[in-house]
């Protein structure tokens, strides 16, 4: 029996990075295949070129024994393949029956709606979705607004739905709810494309998995007698990456001391890291990691436990306070929190320090030494931009993390929490910013390094904890990590 | 201004490399944006060029008619004067909240009930004071114009409503208001309009000789100037200006978002106030329904005209004042309706407004 869809060496490039580098992929009716693989492994270009949001550079997609090329999204559903985005395309202030109507022909060109809600009741029967066509997409809870999704990809008579990260904002419930759907349209002889980060949903519901690494398939299983430890040494496994920081040097005391820090999101979460150490926060995207850095840096509230920052407890301090007692903050989110674009250099340098010297004199600000400062922290950081006076956007994000670094790293912190640091630079800003780390490691102060980036978080901490489903599955030092355990950890399964 | 480069203790060679200036702060003038707003009331002139024209006028001789009503003769430039002070006062606070990402259109509100406070300090200021009179209703002006807008910001605040609408439905509010206080306390007896009796000559605000403009012009471009510089040289002005720029950077500074939305609306509410209480101490002398018609709305397109720069917001209102003073003439001397500026004003926006668009 041929196959419901092959794809045969897709390859996709973006300059000079291969986000998919000659790809095979085939999926059967009536099967559930798990596609795997880290940030940037090229899961999201593959379905992209599969849907016909991207053209390949190379490649075949056969489906249904037609081939696929040049396709839009539109003929892609037309041929019977339906994507469901992680967040949904649904319009909230409409009801289901109507989402269902919307950019779909057989709806007529006057709606017959009443025919279209009993079809919805219809399929909603079949496949135990439990939807009411006259419920206001608004009201539902996010599980329901997901099998509205599934709902249109049924009546369109979908034959492969693409499903993106499909549990990451479901509740437990509603996730082994969506799995029994999921089998009742394997059932029904669909073919489901599932991709997810989290290991035990795969193997509980997939028939066969693919792993993407760095655009090429790393493996390819059949669930059916594969381990979790298998699997999980196919999505991180690498060689072990070389430790950047200097051997152990002697710890100072304690700087920062969390204990049962919980907030929504995340938690309880207890850590202690001494002065000249790295703690390295390991773990996939969603899994609580914003929350809690946001915890630490005053931006979000925090529920309960305590920060304490040099016997300072700082839990409910404001950000400006929990400066003051020595806390820096590299936020991921470079572009609308940690910098103001369209701001220049020198007002981004003083953005969090305006209120102190050099930068001000009571309520004033004092613009000759401000610029001066601005030109030593640009020289000392090699921030390479036309004057203190360009505009931040202008300037490359290597540059504008170099911004971000100095001002934080300048006012000789206690406490740096800094979250995906490097993410999105080129290989010599990434060093630079994982340099100033270890200096600042080797200065005494106590770092707290959070990237979904396994090697980065290797290469530079003293210790290594992994964070999955808001709490820390497992914590090693660096000198003992054994990967197998790491992945299992990042996995969502605590030893 | 004067040239940072004296206070800095970089050697001479980095200087030359990194020319450090004043200026490289002010980005907001960058990307020709003065060019283009003038470019923009240029195409805005043109497109009433050819509507006078189409009317069975030339356009010349309608302009000119306009020039010489506006700057004709001192009195004319008086009258325009006049006439731009209340926008200038207004459209400078607005530039002020717009700056911090505040979308406050509630100057029209603010205006009149400032116009009401200092009607009523005005009425009851005791006579044996007469030196302090002006100085007392200048300032109940402020204070309620700042009063109505705390109620704004309460409300946006307190109940999450956008400011847009606390603001503008203010506005309606406080035009019924001047009503009702026309009705009862502050009205005239038997006047047969809704107005307040003359007010007392102790609170006539001094003329500028020559042109008969009142003085308030010259408090109100000290003020502009006032929030120009606290807009680009004190701390406030830098966490207003981060705010409007992005409210998740300015949580990560550390500034206090309410608290900045608290200053910056009493800020504007205050000057909008005193906006009121200038025109009815200098123009009317006494408080009139619908004195402020208006001035609020155009406040807005103002102080976009100025590219939200208080001192910018100077020539922008004075634009908007000499086309108004200058309406008038032209409809007597050569028939073309005056509602021809209103036609000029809503094209200078829409203009404005498509050549300042912010790129992503």
């Amino acid at each position: 029996m041929p196959s419901l869809l092959e794809m045969r060496g897709i390859v996709r490039s973006f300059g000079a990075l291969r986000a998919n580098d000659g790809v095979d992929l085939d999926v059967q009716s009536g099967q559930i295949l798990g596609l795997l693989g880290e940030n940037g492994s090229g899961k999201s270009t593959l379905m992209k070129v599969l849907f016909g949001m991207l053209p390949p550079d190379s490649g075949t997609i056969v489906f249904r024994g037609h081939e696929l090329s040049h396709h839009h999204p539109a003929e892609a559903m037309a041929a019977g393949i339906a994507m469901i985005h992680q967040h949904f395309m649904l319009i909230d202030a409409m009801t289901v029956v109507e989402n269902v109507m919307l950019c779909w022909p057989q709806a007529g060109r006057v709606l017959k709606t009443a025919d279209m809600a009993a079809r919805v009741r219809e399929a909603s029967r079949r496949f135990g979705l439990d939807l009411d066509p006259d419920a206001l997409v608004a009201s539902l809870p996010l599980g329901r607004r997901q099998r509205v999704e599934i709902l249109k990809a049924i009546l369109r008579e979908a034959e492969l739905l693409i499903l993106d990260e499909p549990t990451s904002n479901l509740a437990p419930t509603e996730i082994a709810d969506l799995l029994t759907i999921l089998r009742r349209l394997r059932a029904e002889g669909k073919g489901i494309i599932f991709i997810s980060h989290k290991l035990p949903e795969v193997l509980e519901l997939c028939d066969e998995v693919v792993v993407l690494r760095d655009g090429r398939v790393s493996g390819r299983a059949p669930v059916a007698g594969a381990s979790r430890a298998q699997l999980a040494h196919m999505m991180v496994g690498r060689d072990l990456v070389r430790s950047h920081v200097p051997p152990h040097h002697a710890l100072g005391a304690v700087r920062l001391s969390v204990k049962d820090l919980a907030a929504a999101g995340f938690g309880p979460l207890t850590l202690d890291v001494r002065g000249g150490e790295i703690l390295g926060v390991a773990g996939v995207d969603g899994n609580g990691q914003i929350e809690f850095v946001e915890a630490l840096a005053g931006l979000r509230p925090v529920g309960a436990g305590t920060i304490v920052i040099d016997r300072c407890d700082v839990a409910h301090a404001s950000v400006a306070a929990r400066m003051r007692a020595g806390m820096a903050y590299i936020p991921a989110d470079r572009s609308a929190t940690a910098l103001v674009r369209r701001m220049s250099v020198a007002e981004n340098l003083m953005l969090r320090d305006s209120n102190h010297s050099p930068y001000a004199k009571g309520p004033l600000l004092v613009r000759g030494p401000a610029v001066a400062k601005a030109l030593e922290l640009m020289a000392e950081y090699d921030i390479r931009a036309s004057g203190p006076g360009t505009v931040v956007m202008r300037l490359s994000g290597g540059n504008q993390q170099k911004i971000v670094v100095a001002r934080e790293l300048d006012r000789a912190p206690a406490v740096l929490v800094a979250h995906q640091a490097a993410w999105g630079l080129d290989p010599g800003a990434t060093r630079f910013v994982l340099d100033r780390m270890i200096a600042l490691r080797a200065a005494g102060a106590a770092v707290v390094y959070v990237s979904s980036e396994l090697e980065e978080v290797l290469e530079i901490s003293d210790r290594i904890a992994v964070i999955a489903n808001g709490r820390f599955a497992g914590e090693t030092p660096r000198a003992e990590v054994d990967l197998r355990q790491i992945g299992i950890w990042m996995a969502g399964r605590a030893a | 201004m004067s040239n940072p480069a004296s206070s800095l203790p970089a050697p001479a060679s980095e200087q030359i490399r990194k020319p450090p200036r004043y200026n490289s702060f002010r980005l907001q003038l960058r990307d020709n944006l003065a060019w283009r707003i003038l470019a923009a009331v240029v195409l805005s002139m043109l497109c009433a060029a050819a509507l006078i024209a189409l009317s069975g006028h030339n356009p010349l001789t309608a302009f000119a008619a306009m020039a010489v009503g506006a700057v004709g003769s001192p009195h004319q430039i008086g009258a325009a004067l006049n006439r731009t002070t209340p926008y200038l006062l207004a459209g400078s606070g607005v530039a002020m909240c717009f700056r911090a990402g505040i979308i406050n259109i509630g100057a029209e509100g603010q205006i009149a009930v400032g116009g009401i406070g200092a009607t009523a300090v005005a009425l009851i200021w005791p006579s044996a004071l007469p030196e302090l009179a002006i100085a007392a209703s200048l300032l109940a002006a402020a204070a309620t114009g700042a009063v109505w807008a705390g109620i704004a910001t309460a409300i946006h605040l307190g109940r999450r409503v956008h400011e847009v609408l606390a603001t503008l439905l203010l506005n309606f509010i406080a035009l019924l208001l001047v009503k009702q206080m026309l009705v009862r306390p502050l009205g005239q007896f038997g006047a047969g309009f809704l107005q307040s009796p003359q007010l007392p000559a102790a609170t006539r605000l001094w003329r500028i000789p020559e042109v008969d403009a009142h003085f308030g012009i010259v408090i109100t471009v000290i003020i502009a100037a006032g929030l120009s510089f606290v807009l680009w040289r004190t701390r406030f002005g830098f966490a207003l200006r981060v705010a409007g720029n992005s409210r998740p950077a300015a949580a990560y500074a550390g500034f206090s978002l309410p608290r900045l939305t608290w200053s910056v609306m009493l800020l504007a509410g205050a000057v909008a106030g005193l906006a009121g209480g200038i025109e009815v101490l200098g123009v009317h002398r006494r408080l009139i329904e619908g004195f402020s018609l208006g001035f609020g709305f155009k406040a807005v397109t103002v102080a976009l005209l100025g590219a939200l720069e208080p001192m910018a917001v100077i020539p922008a209102s004075l634009f908007v004042g000499l086309l108004e003073a200058g309406s008038l003439s032209m409809q007597r001397q050569i028939g073309v309706p005056s509602a021809l500026v209103v036609v000029i004003e809503g094209l200078t926006m829409l203009f404005v407004l498509a050549a300042t668009v912010r790129r992503v």
